[in-house]
């Protein structure tokens, strides 16, 4: 025969074409597949060096709630809301006062004059006694309210359903809203695709805001100018992975920051710059894939973490050099 | 050829941007491999149909009027670099096929602008100018080409009945892309691995098979597995300017008849053969009325095989499975069965689809087989049919215009 070398080298392709197209075919039926090669373990992420681990549990108690939601303090007390209720209990766990609502709070804060319990579409205020003086009601209807602060006279209310801060005076007159939007095409408006938007005012007065879908946390004045920002997009135990992370944040005294994040729950410290300084609490210490725990500090440098499933306030403190 | 350059580089800063960071699996994870390449921004898509027309009418316009194979060898590169390459070999022409027939059969899914115009123009150019396309601006095409070494003429018996498989190939993509199963084409394109560089390790090796093949076997995917080749095939057949082997009147010196590496030259046809099978006349009129029955063979054996067949949608496959095997449903490793498991979907709604799915494959499987029968019919039928050829003359159906016989002939 002609060419039989070469025609045996065909012969030899064919059948190595037709036994890959049918390997091929045959191994992506269901009860072929091998094992997701591709996988994404979890796991090793949440594995923290304990070098890593700068705080440690002192204290957890267990709070009456069936759903809590938000928690702030001051210097010796800690409000914690909830259910359709608010409590105030000292920095052992013991309840010194309850106020009952008609609906669920989401969040809470203390003023030097009043409190503040922001539901989903409206904020009441109340006096230190827990007298209503009003409630703020003229939100949209996409309104989702999560988190409440105040500098200087002025209210800021984090609005998670419109992506918005809105400003108010004491006397509940809107002062305008905050769109976080700039020039600068790094900068577009606030990305919150769960209802996770938090704000808070660090020791010096500036006005942070968590972008969680950049995974940033912006510094804004009282007008809504930026001033500044930093962010931490990674799996890593230094930064924030996720659609939208940190969940919830709080000021220590010396400015850093203390951050919660969900999916993969855990507390971490950045320093005022936004650098990763250690952890205060380790993924094993939650849930996982749950609720991120809200965040409370006080002026010692405590942090207090709302444990949304364990239904517990959980205190950490620094731990000795 | 600069500015073109240029422009594509322009517009590659209006690509789509990144909303959000990717994020960072920079801890040992290996990514999926992609099966599709990322979409491109509008303007470079229509950008891709602009280049396509040039490549398009250079090579026709090659093919006809200048006759070098030179200049169709530098637009295959081309077409190889570009269309191949830069474009990851997506979308081309032939995998088009498919989603012509999806957005036909399926009213949720509407073809782009772009795709249809990918699945038109060169089948609009072919009736014009020949399967210029296969010669110049086909990125599979030109990869084969480009590596042809040592190319063996085939007996005519094996070609015709390899020559089936397009038919077959083409049949069986669009009832898969009719009936929502898979796009088979771009999944067995042997080609795309290599062009974007990051094919699985069989598909690799299915591409090198191919290309070793083609060293011997003339462009074995165009002749013997292209899908779109039929529908070319077709168009060239009544294409109005056709590429000649000779500029003027042939002289019958027979150096034209070894150059084609496709066998697509015919041949003047022997008038003593012709004699030979005067009784042929019965025979055409015996292969006329099997046709029918060819076609309705053919249906009959498709609608018989539509059950194994339709076992290649996933749905049907896993309504199979779950049903045989119940206990697969405690298979955590099982993607399929847990996901069709997190989707909320009940066991009877998945087999109410199943249901309908297989009812449209045993449809389709009679007008595929149909198809096939009528196609065996009319092969068996062009054995006895003579059209009398006076000079060599390209094959208009198969020949590629790739323009290598112009070299041969010694008429100017």
């Amino acid at each position: 025969m002609k060419n039989k070398g070469i025609v045996i080298f065909l012969i030899i392709l064919t059948i190595v074409i037709v036994t890959v197209v049918t390997l091929d075919y045959y191994s992506s039926k269901p009860d072929e597949l091998p094992e997701n090669p591709y996988a994404l373990n979890l796991t090793s992420f949440e594995k923290v060096d304990n070098s890593q681990i700068i705080y440690t549990e002192i204290r957890d108690f267990t709070i009456n709630f069936s759903e809590p939601a938000g928690i702030c303090c001051t210097k010796d007390q800690i409000y914690v809301v909830g259910d359709q209720k608010m409590q105030i209990i000292d920095s052992y766990g013991k309840l010194i006062h309850e106020f009952k609502f008609d609906q669920k709070p989401t969040c809470v804060y203390t003023s030097a004059q009043n409190i503040f319990i922001g539901f989903r579409k409206s904020v009441s205020v109340l006096t230190g006694d827990g007298v209503k003086i009003m409630d703020w009601n003229s939100f949209s209807d996409s309104t989702v309210i999560t988190s409440i602060t105040e500098k200087s006279g002025i209210i800021f209310i984090a609005d998670a359903g419109k992506r918005i801060i809105r400003k108010y005076n004491p006397e509940g007159l809107s002062l305008g809203v905050i769109e976080g939007k700039s020039e600068n095409e790094q900068i577009h408006g606030f990305i919150i695709p769960s209802p996770y938007f938090d704000i808070a005012f660090n020791a010096d007065g500036e006005f942070w805001v968590v972008n969680p879908g950049k995974h940033a946390l912006e510094n804004y004045t009282i007008n809504g100018d930026l001033r500044t920002w930093w962010k931490a997009t990674s799996v890593r135990i230094e930064g924030f992975s996720g659609c939208c992370n940190p969940a919830h944040f709080a000021f220590l005294p010396d400015g850093s920051f203390v951050t919660s994040e969900k999916g993969r729950v855990r507390i971490k410290i950045y320093k005022p710059s936004g650098e990763f300084l250690g952890v205060v609490a380790a993924p094993s210490k939650f849930e996982q894939n749950s609720h991120p725990p809200d965040l409370a500090t006080d002026n010692s440098g405590n942090i207090y973490a709302l444990d949304l499933d364990k239904k517990m306030i959980r205190q950490f403190v620094k731990k000795e050099k | 050829m600069l500015i073109f350059a240029l422009l594509i580089f322009s517009l590659e800063g209006i690509a789509q941007k990144q909303r959000f960071p990717k994020p960072e699996f920079g801890t040992g994870y290996s990514q999926p491999t992609p099966v599709t390449p990322e979409p491109r921004a509008l303007a470079l898509e229509y950008t891709d149909v602009f280049v396509l027309l040039i490549v398009l009418s250079l090579a026709s316009w090659i093919a006809i009027k200048n006759r070098s194979r030179k200049k169709m060898v530098w637009l295959s590169v081309f077409t190889l670099l570009y269309f191949g390459f830069y474009r990851d070999g997506c979308i081309c022409s032939i995998g088009s096929v498919q989603n012509v027939a999806l957005t036909i059969f399926d009213p949720g899914y509407a073809i782009s602008i772009t795709t249809l115009l990918f699945f038109l123009i060169p089948l609009v150019f072919t009736l014009y100018f020949g399967r210029t396309f296969c010669a110049g601006a086909c990125s599979l095409g030109a990869i084969q080409d480009l590596l042809i070494v040592n190319p063996l003429s085939m007996p005519q018996w094996l070609r015709q009945i390899l020559g089936l498989i397009p038919y077959l190939y083409l049949s069986l993509a669009l009832l898969f892309a009719a009936t929502g199963t898979d796009f088979i084409i771009c999944r067995y394109d042997p080609f795309v691995g290599i062009f974007r560089m990051d094919a699985a390790f069989h598909m690799v090796v299915l591409g090198i098979a191919f290309l070793l093949m083609g060293m011997f076997i003339a462009r074995p995917y165009c002749r013997f597995l292209c899908p779109y080749g039929v529908l070319l095939n077709w168009m060239s057949r009544f294409s109005k300017w056709h590429l000649p082997i000779t500029p003027a009147a042939c002289i019958q010196c027979k150096l034209c008849s070894d150059s084609c590496p496709f066998d697509a030259i015919d041949y003047p046809t022997d008038e003593k053969l012709v004699k030979k099978r005067i009784w042929g006349v019965n025979r055409f009129l015996v292969y006329v009325i099997l046709i029918p029955i060819w076609i309705l063979t053919g249906g009959f054996a498709g609608s018989m095989a539509h059950t194994w067949i339709s076992k290649a949608n996933s749905k049907v496959y896993l309504a199979e499975l779950l049903i045989r095997n119940p206990e697969v449903q405690n298979d955590e490793k099982n993607l399929d069965v847990q996901a069709f498991l997190s989707s909320g979907k009940s066991m009877e709604m998945l087999v109410s689809e199943a249901t309908i799915i297989r009812q449209k494959f045993y449809t389709g499987c009679w007008i595929a087989g149909g198809f096939m029968g009528l196609v065996i019919g009319m092969t068996l039928l062009n054995q006895i049919i003579f059209r009398t050829k006076y000079d060599y003359q390209p094959d208009k159906g198969n020949c590629y215009s790739c323009v290598r016989c112009v070299s041969y002939c010694p008429v100017k």
